[in-house]
Protein backbone atom coordinates (compact mmCIF):
# COMPACT_ATOMS: atom_id res chain seq x y z
CA UNK A 1 0.00 0.00 0.00
CA UNK A 2 1.27 3.42 -0.72
CA UNK A 3 1.98 5.90 2.07
CA UNK A 4 1.27 9.30 1.69
CA UNK A 5 3.82 9.89 4.47
CA UNK A 6 6.15 8.29 1.95
CA UNK A 7 5.23 11.00 -0.58
CA UNK A 8 5.14 13.89 1.75
CA UNK A 9 8.50 12.58 2.94
CA UNK A 10 10.20 12.77 -0.75
CA UNK A 11 8.51 16.28 -1.62
CA UNK A 12 9.64 17.55 1.16
CA UNK A 13 12.95 16.67 0.52
CA UNK A 14 13.10 17.70 -3.09
CA UNK A 15 11.65 21.05 -2.32
CA UNK A 16 14.35 21.43 0.78
CA UNK A 17 17.41 20.51 -1.14
CA UNK A 18 15.82 22.45 -4.34
CA UNK A 19 15.98 19.78 -6.92
CA UNK A 20 12.62 20.77 -8.67
CA UNK A 21 10.60 23.68 -9.09
CA UNK A 22 7.85 22.92 -7.79
CA UNK A 23 5.67 19.63 -7.28
CA UNK A 24 2.54 18.77 -9.12
CA UNK A 25 0.33 16.25 -7.18
CA UNK A 26 -3.01 16.53 -5.71
CA UNK A 27 -5.02 17.71 -2.67
CA UNK A 28 -8.63 17.75 -0.92
CA UNK A 29 -10.93 18.50 -3.72
CA UNK A 30 -13.07 21.59 -2.35
CA UNK A 31 -16.10 21.68 -4.15
CA UNK A 32 -15.89 18.00 -5.65
CA UNK A 33 -15.12 14.92 -4.89
CA UNK A 34 -12.35 14.75 -7.06
CA UNK A 35 -8.82 15.98 -5.55
CA UNK A 36 -8.15 19.28 -7.20
CA UNK A 37 -4.38 19.52 -9.06
CA UNK A 38 -2.26 21.33 -6.77
CA UNK A 39 1.29 23.19 -7.14
CA UNK A 40 3.56 23.10 -4.36
CA UNK A 41 6.46 25.12 -4.20
CA UNK A 42 7.32 25.18 -0.51
CA UNK A 43 8.70 22.63 2.01
CA UNK A 44 5.51 23.34 4.11
CA UNK A 45 2.64 23.38 2.19
CA UNK A 46 3.55 19.37 1.49
CA UNK A 47 1.19 18.34 4.00
CA UNK A 48 -1.55 19.25 1.34
CA UNK A 49 -0.59 16.57 -0.64
CA UNK A 50 -3.43 13.53 -0.82
CA UNK A 51 -3.50 10.49 -2.96
CA UNK A 52 -6.74 8.47 -2.56
CA UNK A 53 -9.18 7.16 -5.65
CA UNK A 54 -10.29 10.45 -6.03
CA UNK A 55 -6.86 11.57 -7.93
CA UNK A 56 -8.07 10.82 -10.87
CA UNK A 57 -6.82 13.71 -13.16
CA UNK A 58 -3.64 13.41 -15.37
CA UNK A 59 -1.25 15.76 -14.14
CA UNK A 60 1.27 15.32 -17.28
CA UNK A 61 -0.98 17.97 -19.01
CA UNK A 62 0.68 20.54 -16.66
CA UNK A 63 3.70 19.76 -17.97
CA UNK A 64 2.94 20.38 -21.47
CA UNK A 65 1.88 24.00 -20.03
CA UNK A 66 4.86 24.13 -18.31
CA UNK A 67 7.14 23.94 -20.77
CA UNK A 68 4.82 27.01 -22.75
CA UNK A 69 5.44 29.15 -19.70
CA UNK A 70 9.08 28.42 -20.35
CA UNK A 71 9.13 29.49 -23.40
CA UNK A 72 8.11 32.45 -22.56
CA UNK A 73 9.90 33.53 -19.63
CA UNK A 74 13.17 35.53 -20.21
CA UNK A 75 15.09 33.64 -17.34
CA UNK A 76 13.56 30.24 -17.53
CA UNK A 77 14.55 27.93 -13.82
CA UNK A 78 16.38 25.01 -15.62
CA UNK A 79 15.27 22.47 -12.46
CA UNK A 80 12.73 20.22 -13.39
CA UNK A 81 9.22 20.34 -12.46
CA UNK A 82 8.32 17.12 -9.84
CA UNK A 83 5.34 15.67 -10.85
CA UNK A 84 2.72 13.14 -8.85
CA UNK A 85 2.08 10.12 -11.67
CA UNK A 86 0.14 7.37 -11.56
CA UNK A 87 0.35 4.16 -14.16
CA UNK A 88 -1.49 6.40 -16.83
CA UNK A 89 0.08 9.97 -16.22
CA UNK A 90 3.59 8.00 -16.40
CA UNK A 91 2.75 6.33 -20.09
CA UNK A 92 1.56 10.03 -21.43
CA UNK A 93 4.52 11.19 -20.17
CA UNK A 94 6.46 8.24 -21.87
CA UNK A 95 4.70 9.38 -24.91
CA UNK A 96 5.84 12.88 -24.37
CA UNK A 97 9.56 11.96 -24.17
CA UNK A 98 8.94 9.49 -27.02
CA UNK A 99 7.81 12.83 -29.09
CA UNK A 100 10.57 14.30 -27.86
CA UNK A 101 8.70 16.86 -26.54
CA UNK A 102 9.94 17.28 -23.27
CA UNK A 103 13.22 16.48 -22.18
CA UNK A 104 14.05 13.96 -19.28
CA UNK A 105 15.99 16.02 -17.47
CA UNK A 106 12.70 18.75 -17.40
CA UNK A 107 10.95 16.15 -15.38
CA UNK A 108 11.45 14.69 -12.11
CA UNK A 109 8.42 11.83 -11.56
CA UNK A 110 7.75 10.52 -8.33
CA UNK A 111 5.49 7.31 -8.82
CA UNK A 112 2.66 5.95 -7.16
CA UNK A 113 1.65 2.15 -7.98
CA UNK A 114 -2.02 2.08 -7.88
CA UNK A 115 -1.10 -1.50 -6.95
CA UNK A 116 -4.73 -3.35 -6.55
CA UNK A 117 -6.82 -0.63 -7.10
CA UNK A 118 -7.57 2.38 -9.47
CA UNK A 119 -9.29 5.84 -9.47
CA UNK A 120 -13.05 6.02 -8.80
CA UNK A 121 -15.51 7.01 -11.34
CA UNK A 122 -17.87 9.92 -10.26
CA UNK A 123 -20.92 8.66 -11.80
CA UNK A 124 -20.48 4.99 -10.44
CA UNK A 125 -19.91 6.56 -7.46
CA UNK A 126 -23.00 8.21 -7.15
CA UNK A 127 -25.10 5.45 -8.12
CA UNK A 128 -23.39 3.49 -5.04
CA UNK A 129 -24.24 5.84 -2.77
CA UNK A 130 -26.77 8.76 -4.37
CA UNK A 131 -26.08 11.95 -3.42
CA UNK A 132 -25.12 11.53 -0.11
CA UNK A 133 -21.79 14.13 0.70
CA UNK A 134 -18.45 12.23 0.61
CA UNK A 135 -16.26 13.50 3.27
CA UNK A 136 -13.42 10.62 2.67
CA UNK A 137 -12.23 8.22 -0.18
CA UNK A 138 -9.74 5.21 0.96
CA UNK A 139 -8.50 2.17 -0.65
CA UNK A 140 -9.00 -0.46 1.36
CA UNK A 141 -7.55 -4.20 1.16
CA UNK A 142 -10.06 -5.25 -1.75
CA UNK A 143 -12.74 -2.60 -1.35
CA UNK A 144 -12.64 1.42 -1.54
CA UNK A 145 -13.51 2.72 1.83
CA UNK A 146 -15.95 5.77 1.59
CA UNK A 147 -16.79 7.57 4.47
CA UNK A 148 -20.32 9.62 3.90
CA UNK A 149 -22.39 12.14 6.51
CA UNK A 150 -23.80 8.78 7.59
CA UNK A 151 -21.22 6.56 8.15
CA UNK A 152 -18.79 4.16 6.29
CA UNK A 153 -19.36 2.17 3.57
CA UNK A 154 -17.51 -0.52 1.55
CA UNK A 155 -17.62 -0.81 -1.96
CA UNK A 156 -16.06 -4.24 -3.86
CA UNK A 157 -13.03 -1.95 -6.26
CA UNK A 158 -15.24 -3.50 -10.16
CA UNK A 159 -18.25 -1.17 -8.61
CA UNK A 160 -16.02 2.31 -8.09
CA UNK A 161 -13.36 2.11 -10.60
CA UNK A 162 -13.17 4.26 -13.57
CA UNK A 163 -13.71 2.04 -16.18
CA UNK A 164 -10.20 2.34 -17.78
CA UNK A 165 -8.49 1.12 -14.62
CA UNK A 166 -10.72 -1.93 -14.45
CA UNK A 167 -8.89 -2.54 -17.72
CA UNK A 168 -5.57 -1.36 -17.10
CA UNK A 169 -2.70 -3.58 -17.82
CA UNK A 170 0.31 -1.50 -16.22
CA UNK A 171 -1.02 -0.13 -13.50
CA UNK A 172 2.45 1.30 -12.12
CA UNK A 173 4.33 3.96 -13.59
CA UNK A 174 6.49 2.54 -16.00
CA UNK A 175 9.20 5.39 -16.14
CA UNK A 176 9.77 7.31 -12.58
CA UNK A 177 12.88 8.90 -10.37
CA UNK A 178 11.37 7.25 -7.33
CA UNK A 179 8.88 4.81 -7.15
CA UNK A 180 6.40 4.72 -4.28
CA UNK A 181 4.22 1.43 -3.88
CA UNK A 182 5.29 -1.57 -5.49
CA UNK A 183 4.62 -2.93 -8.91
CA UNK A 184 2.29 -5.48 -8.53
CA UNK A 185 0.94 -6.35 -11.66
CA UNK A 186 -3.23 -6.99 -12.43
CA UNK A 187 -4.20 -9.54 -14.51
CA UNK A 188 -6.47 -8.06 -16.83
CA UNK A 189 -8.61 -10.85 -18.32
CA UNK A 190 -10.52 -8.69 -21.20
CA UNK A 191 -8.21 -5.53 -21.80
CA UNK A 192 -10.49 -3.71 -24.48
CA UNK A 193 -13.76 -5.10 -22.38
CA UNK A 194 -15.55 -1.77 -23.10
CA UNK A 195 -15.44 -2.03 -27.12
CA UNK A 196 -17.40 -5.69 -27.05
CA UNK A 197 -20.46 -3.74 -26.89
CA UNK A 198 -20.11 -1.64 -29.82
CA UNK A 199 -17.85 -4.35 -31.52
CA UNK A 200 -20.89 -6.82 -32.11
CA UNK A 201 -23.35 -4.34 -33.43
CA UNK A 202 -23.65 -4.63 -37.41
CA UNK A 203 -22.67 -2.08 -39.59
CA UNK A 204 -26.20 -0.12 -39.04
CA UNK A 205 -26.67 -0.63 -35.22
CA UNK A 206 -22.76 1.19 -35.40
CA UNK A 207 -23.81 3.86 -37.32
CA UNK A 208 -26.68 4.68 -34.97
CA UNK A 209 -24.98 4.67 -32.14
CA UNK A 210 -22.04 6.89 -32.69
CA UNK A 211 -24.73 9.14 -34.55
CA UNK A 212 -26.46 9.55 -31.37
CA UNK A 213 -23.62 9.66 -29.68
CA UNK A 214 -21.98 12.82 -31.86
CA UNK A 215 -25.72 14.30 -32.73
CA UNK A 216 -24.69 15.66 -29.32
CA UNK A 217 -21.56 16.95 -29.62
CA UNK A 218 -21.65 20.82 -28.65
CA UNK A 219 -17.63 21.19 -29.82
CA UNK A 220 -17.02 22.83 -26.39
CA UNK A 221 -13.35 21.41 -27.30
CA UNK A 222 -13.34 20.15 -23.50
CA UNK A 223 -11.77 16.82 -24.56
CA UNK A 224 -8.72 18.41 -26.58
CA UNK A 225 -8.54 20.98 -24.08
CA UNK A 226 -7.73 18.23 -21.44
CA UNK A 227 -5.86 15.53 -23.50
CA UNK A 228 -2.19 15.42 -22.41
CA UNK A 229 -1.34 14.60 -26.46
CA UNK A 230 -3.46 17.57 -27.86
CA UNK A 231 -0.48 20.09 -27.31
CA UNK A 232 -0.05 21.38 -31.09
CA UNK A 233 0.00 25.19 -31.11
CA UNK A 234 -2.01 25.37 -33.38
CA UNK A 235 -5.29 23.20 -33.98
CA UNK A 236 -6.16 21.93 -37.99
CA UNK A 237 -10.09 21.48 -36.43
CA UNK A 238 -10.12 25.46 -35.69
CA UNK A 239 -10.27 27.39 -38.98
CA UNK A 240 -8.77 30.47 -37.85
CA UNK A 241 -5.28 28.98 -37.40
CA UNK A 242 -4.29 30.88 -40.55
CA UNK A 243 -1.87 33.92 -40.31
CA UNK A 244 -3.56 37.40 -41.13
CA UNK A 245 -1.33 39.85 -42.09
CA UNK A 246 -2.03 43.45 -43.69
CA UNK A 247 -0.71 41.41 -46.80
CA UNK A 248 -3.63 39.11 -46.87
CA UNK A 249 -5.47 39.60 -49.41
CA UNK A 250 -9.35 38.87 -49.60
CA UNK A 251 -8.74 36.08 -51.97
CA UNK A 252 -6.20 33.95 -49.70
CA UNK A 253 -8.66 34.63 -46.87
CA UNK A 254 -11.49 33.28 -48.99
CA UNK A 255 -9.46 30.60 -50.54
CA UNK A 256 -8.05 29.32 -47.23
CA UNK A 257 -8.32 25.35 -46.54
CA UNK A 258 -11.09 24.86 -43.47
CA UNK A 259 -10.90 21.73 -42.92
CA UNK A 260 -13.29 21.40 -40.08
CA UNK A 261 -16.59 23.99 -40.17
CA UNK A 262 -16.72 25.11 -36.27
CA UNK A 263 -20.63 24.64 -36.38
CA UNK A 264 -21.84 21.74 -34.22
CA UNK A 265 -23.53 19.83 -37.11
CA UNK A 266 -23.25 16.04 -37.00
CA UNK A 267 -21.27 15.60 -39.93
CA UNK A 268 -18.19 17.96 -38.58
CA UNK A 269 -18.54 16.79 -35.40
CA UNK A 270 -18.31 13.18 -36.74
CA UNK A 271 -14.52 15.01 -38.98
CA UNK A 272 -13.55 16.79 -35.91
CA UNK A 273 -13.59 13.62 -33.62
CA UNK A 274 -12.42 10.88 -36.36
CA UNK A 275 -9.37 13.51 -36.63
CA UNK A 276 -9.04 13.57 -33.02
CA UNK A 277 -9.14 9.77 -32.67
CA UNK A 278 -6.42 9.12 -35.56
CA UNK A 279 -4.10 11.81 -34.65
CA UNK A 280 -4.57 10.31 -30.96
CA UNK A 281 -3.72 6.24 -32.94
CA UNK A 282 -0.51 5.15 -31.18
CA UNK A 283 -0.30 7.98 -29.26
CA UNK A 284 -3.47 7.81 -26.56
CA UNK A 285 -2.36 6.16 -23.41
CA UNK A 286 -6.00 5.67 -22.54
CA UNK A 287 -6.09 8.13 -19.17
CA UNK A 288 -9.70 8.44 -20.08
CA UNK A 289 -9.59 12.37 -19.94
CA UNK A 290 -11.52 13.05 -22.94
CA UNK A 291 -14.42 10.79 -21.23
CA UNK A 292 -14.46 11.95 -18.43
CA UNK A 293 -14.41 15.72 -18.80
CA UNK A 294 -17.44 15.56 -21.57
CA UNK A 295 -20.46 17.42 -20.86
CA UNK A 296 -22.62 15.47 -22.88
CA UNK A 297 -20.89 11.83 -21.83
CA UNK A 298 -20.28 10.67 -25.06
CA UNK A 299 -18.05 7.45 -24.98
CA UNK A 300 -15.01 9.02 -26.48
CA UNK A 301 -12.44 6.69 -24.98
CA UNK A 302 -14.04 3.88 -27.38
CA UNK A 303 -12.66 5.64 -30.67
CA UNK A 304 -8.97 5.35 -29.49
CA UNK A 305 -9.40 2.33 -27.41
CA UNK A 306 -10.96 1.24 -30.97
CA UNK A 307 -7.48 2.05 -32.61
CA UNK A 308 -5.08 0.96 -29.63
CA UNK A 309 -6.59 -2.36 -30.18
CA UNK A 310 -6.12 -2.38 -33.73
CA UNK A 311 -2.33 -0.95 -32.92
CA UNK A 312 -2.20 -3.94 -30.93
CA UNK A 313 -3.68 -6.35 -33.12
CA UNK A 314 -2.32 -5.35 -36.61
CA UNK A 315 1.15 -3.35 -35.64
CA UNK A 316 1.81 -5.39 -32.06
CA UNK A 317 2.63 -1.22 -31.08
CA UNK A 318 1.62 -0.35 -27.40
CA UNK A 319 1.46 3.36 -26.83
CA UNK A 320 3.76 4.41 -23.90
CA UNK A 321 6.19 1.71 -22.65
CA UNK A 322 9.19 2.92 -24.11
CA UNK A 323 10.30 6.21 -24.72
CA UNK A 324 12.84 4.87 -27.01
CA UNK A 325 10.57 2.93 -29.54
CA UNK A 326 9.41 4.69 -32.77
CA UNK A 327 5.79 6.33 -32.85
CA UNK A 328 2.91 4.28 -34.23
CA UNK A 329 2.44 6.52 -37.89
CA UNK A 330 6.21 7.09 -37.82
CA UNK A 331 7.45 3.24 -38.30
CA UNK A 332 6.50 0.32 -40.38
CA UNK A 333 7.37 -3.57 -40.41
CA UNK A 334 7.66 -5.16 -43.34
CA UNK A 335 5.04 -7.89 -42.07
CA UNK A 336 2.27 -5.34 -41.67
CA UNK A 337 -0.89 -6.54 -43.01
CA UNK A 338 -1.94 -5.78 -46.63
CA UNK A 339 -4.76 -7.70 -47.59
CA UNK A 340 -6.62 -4.66 -47.80
CA UNK A 341 -5.02 -3.48 -50.53
CA UNK A 342 -5.57 -4.86 -54.27
CA UNK B 1 -30.99 1.28 -54.89
CA UNK B 2 -31.96 2.44 -58.98
CA UNK B 3 -29.43 1.68 -61.52
CA UNK B 4 -28.50 4.92 -62.54
CA UNK B 5 -26.88 6.23 -59.30
CA UNK B 6 -23.51 6.98 -60.56
CA UNK B 7 -20.92 6.94 -57.55
CA UNK B 8 -18.63 9.81 -57.12
CA UNK B 9 -15.17 8.66 -56.44
CA UNK B 10 -12.34 10.97 -55.12
CA UNK B 11 -9.20 9.20 -56.09
CA UNK B 12 -5.82 10.28 -54.16
CA UNK B 13 -3.37 9.01 -56.99
CA UNK B 14 0.97 9.27 -56.37
CA UNK B 15 2.80 11.16 -58.81
CA UNK B 16 5.01 8.99 -59.61
CA UNK B 17 3.40 5.53 -60.25
CA UNK B 18 -0.96 5.29 -60.07
CA UNK B 19 -1.08 8.42 -61.47
CA UNK B 20 1.34 7.75 -64.48
CA UNK B 21 -0.42 4.42 -64.26
CA UNK B 22 -3.80 6.44 -64.85
CA UNK B 23 -2.00 8.42 -67.83
CA UNK B 24 -1.19 5.00 -69.29
CA UNK B 25 -4.99 3.88 -69.59
CA UNK B 26 -6.04 7.27 -70.95
CA UNK B 27 -3.28 7.50 -73.91
CA UNK B 28 -4.09 4.33 -74.69
CA UNK B 29 -7.53 4.49 -74.84
CA UNK B 30 -8.69 2.22 -72.46
CA UNK B 31 -12.06 2.38 -71.68
CA UNK B 32 -13.10 3.24 -67.75
CA UNK B 33 -16.27 4.39 -65.75
CA UNK B 34 -15.89 8.34 -65.71
CA UNK B 35 -16.65 8.26 -62.18
CA UNK B 36 -12.93 9.13 -60.60
CA UNK B 37 -11.85 12.37 -60.16
CA UNK B 38 -8.14 11.67 -59.81
CA UNK B 39 -6.21 14.06 -57.30
CA UNK B 40 -2.38 13.84 -57.80
CA UNK B 41 -0.34 13.67 -54.33
CA UNK B 42 3.62 13.41 -54.42
CA UNK B 43 3.23 10.13 -52.39
CA UNK B 44 0.58 7.90 -51.04
CA UNK B 45 2.26 8.14 -47.90
CA UNK B 46 1.51 12.45 -47.99
CA UNK B 47 -2.27 11.41 -47.71
CA UNK B 48 -3.17 12.70 -44.61
CA UNK B 49 -6.45 11.07 -42.81
CA UNK B 50 -7.90 14.27 -42.86
CA UNK B 51 -7.81 14.48 -47.07
CA UNK B 52 -10.09 11.24 -47.05
CA UNK B 53 -12.39 12.54 -44.00
CA UNK B 54 -12.79 15.82 -45.86
CA UNK B 55 -13.51 14.08 -49.11
CA UNK B 56 -16.08 11.83 -47.74
CA UNK B 57 -17.47 14.89 -45.46
CA UNK B 58 -17.56 17.37 -48.76
CA UNK B 59 -19.34 14.69 -50.73
CA UNK B 60 -17.27 11.34 -52.20
CA UNK B 61 -19.14 8.36 -52.19
CA UNK B 62 -15.55 6.31 -52.42
CA UNK B 63 -12.45 7.16 -51.60
CA UNK B 64 -9.44 5.36 -52.80
CA UNK B 65 -5.81 5.69 -52.02
CA UNK B 66 -3.55 4.36 -54.72
CA UNK B 67 0.63 4.52 -54.75
CA UNK B 68 3.39 2.50 -55.65
CA UNK B 69 4.09 -1.45 -55.03
CA UNK B 70 6.07 -1.97 -51.82
CA UNK B 71 9.63 -1.59 -53.09
CA UNK B 72 8.88 0.85 -55.61
CA UNK B 73 8.49 3.87 -53.79
CA UNK B 74 10.09 7.37 -55.45
CA UNK B 75 10.36 8.45 -51.28
CA UNK B 76 11.95 4.83 -50.50
CA UNK B 77 9.11 3.70 -48.21
CA UNK B 78 6.45 6.22 -48.41
CA UNK B 79 4.01 3.63 -49.22
CA UNK B 80 4.63 1.90 -45.91
CA UNK B 81 3.49 4.46 -43.81
CA UNK B 82 0.70 5.27 -46.49
CA UNK B 83 -0.37 0.99 -45.64
CA UNK B 84 0.06 1.55 -41.91
CA UNK B 85 -2.22 4.57 -41.52
CA UNK B 86 -4.58 3.24 -44.04
CA UNK B 87 -5.49 0.15 -42.41
CA UNK B 88 -6.30 2.19 -39.15
CA UNK B 89 -7.98 5.06 -41.74
CA UNK B 90 -10.14 1.72 -42.90
CA UNK B 91 -10.88 0.67 -39.62
CA UNK B 92 -11.65 3.64 -37.47
CA UNK B 93 -14.22 4.11 -40.60
CA UNK B 94 -15.62 0.52 -39.96
CA UNK B 95 -15.58 1.70 -36.04
CA UNK B 96 -18.60 4.02 -36.56
CA UNK B 97 -20.53 1.98 -39.34
CA UNK B 98 -19.41 3.27 -41.99
CA UNK B 99 -19.69 0.98 -45.57
CA UNK B 100 -16.08 0.09 -45.47
CA UNK B 101 -16.19 -1.14 -49.22
CA UNK B 102 -16.52 3.05 -49.91
CA UNK B 103 -12.80 3.28 -48.73
CA UNK B 104 -10.20 1.36 -50.82
CA UNK B 105 -6.10 1.60 -51.43
CA UNK B 106 -4.65 -0.31 -54.42
CA UNK B 107 -1.19 -0.38 -55.54
CA UNK B 108 -0.80 0.75 -58.91
CA UNK B 109 2.52 0.95 -60.99
CA UNK B 110 3.16 3.57 -63.98
CA UNK B 111 2.72 -0.41 -66.29
CA UNK B 112 -0.33 -1.10 -65.31
CA UNK B 113 -3.15 1.05 -66.83
CA UNK B 114 -4.82 -2.25 -67.45
CA UNK B 115 -5.04 -2.58 -63.10
CA UNK B 116 -6.32 0.76 -62.92
CA UNK B 117 -8.85 0.59 -65.13
CA UNK B 118 -10.03 -2.88 -63.30
CA UNK B 119 -9.55 -1.26 -59.81
CA UNK B 120 -12.31 2.01 -61.03
CA UNK B 121 -14.15 -0.38 -62.58
CA UNK B 122 -14.51 -2.93 -59.67
CA UNK B 123 -15.19 0.15 -57.29
CA UNK B 124 -17.57 1.72 -59.54
CA UNK B 125 -19.50 -2.14 -59.36
CA UNK B 126 -18.92 -2.22 -55.37
CA UNK B 127 -20.39 1.41 -55.25
CA UNK B 128 -23.71 1.38 -57.20
CA UNK B 129 -25.42 -0.79 -54.88
CA UNK B 130 -24.76 0.59 -51.98
CA UNK B 131 -26.34 4.23 -53.13
CA UNK B 132 -24.83 7.56 -52.47
CA UNK B 133 -22.77 8.27 -49.49
CA UNK B 134 -24.85 10.63 -47.17
CA UNK B 135 -23.49 9.65 -43.52
CA UNK B 136 -20.72 11.38 -43.46
CA UNK B 137 -21.56 14.16 -46.22
CA UNK B 138 -21.97 17.67 -45.21
CA UNK B 139 -26.17 18.92 -45.17
CA UNK B 140 -26.31 20.67 -48.27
Amino acid sequence: MTNIEDLKKEAKRLLEEGKVKYIIGYEKGKERWTATPVFIKKPEDVDKLVWDPTCVYNLAKFLVDDKRRKKRERQPDPRPVGVVVKGCDSRAVVVLLQEKFINRNDVYLIGISCEKAGVGDEKKLAKQIGNKKILKTEFGDKNIIITTEEGKVEVPVEEVLASRCLECKVNFPVIVDVLLGEKTKRAVEKPFKSLENTESLSKEEKWNFWKEQLEKCIRCYACRSVCPMCYCDECVADSICFAVTADTSADEKAQKIKWVEKSSDLSENFVYHLVRAIHLAGRCIDCGECERVCPLDIPLRMLNKKLEKEAKELFDYEAGLDPAQPSLVSSFKDEDPEDFIR
Amino acid sequence: MSEDFEPKIVAFLCKWCSSAGSDLAGVSRMEYPPNVIPIQVMCSGSVSPLYIFSAFNKGADGVLVSGCHPGDCHYIKGNMYARRRIALVKKLLEHIGLEPERFQMSWVSAAEGTKYTQVIKDFVKMLKPLGPQTKLRRNP
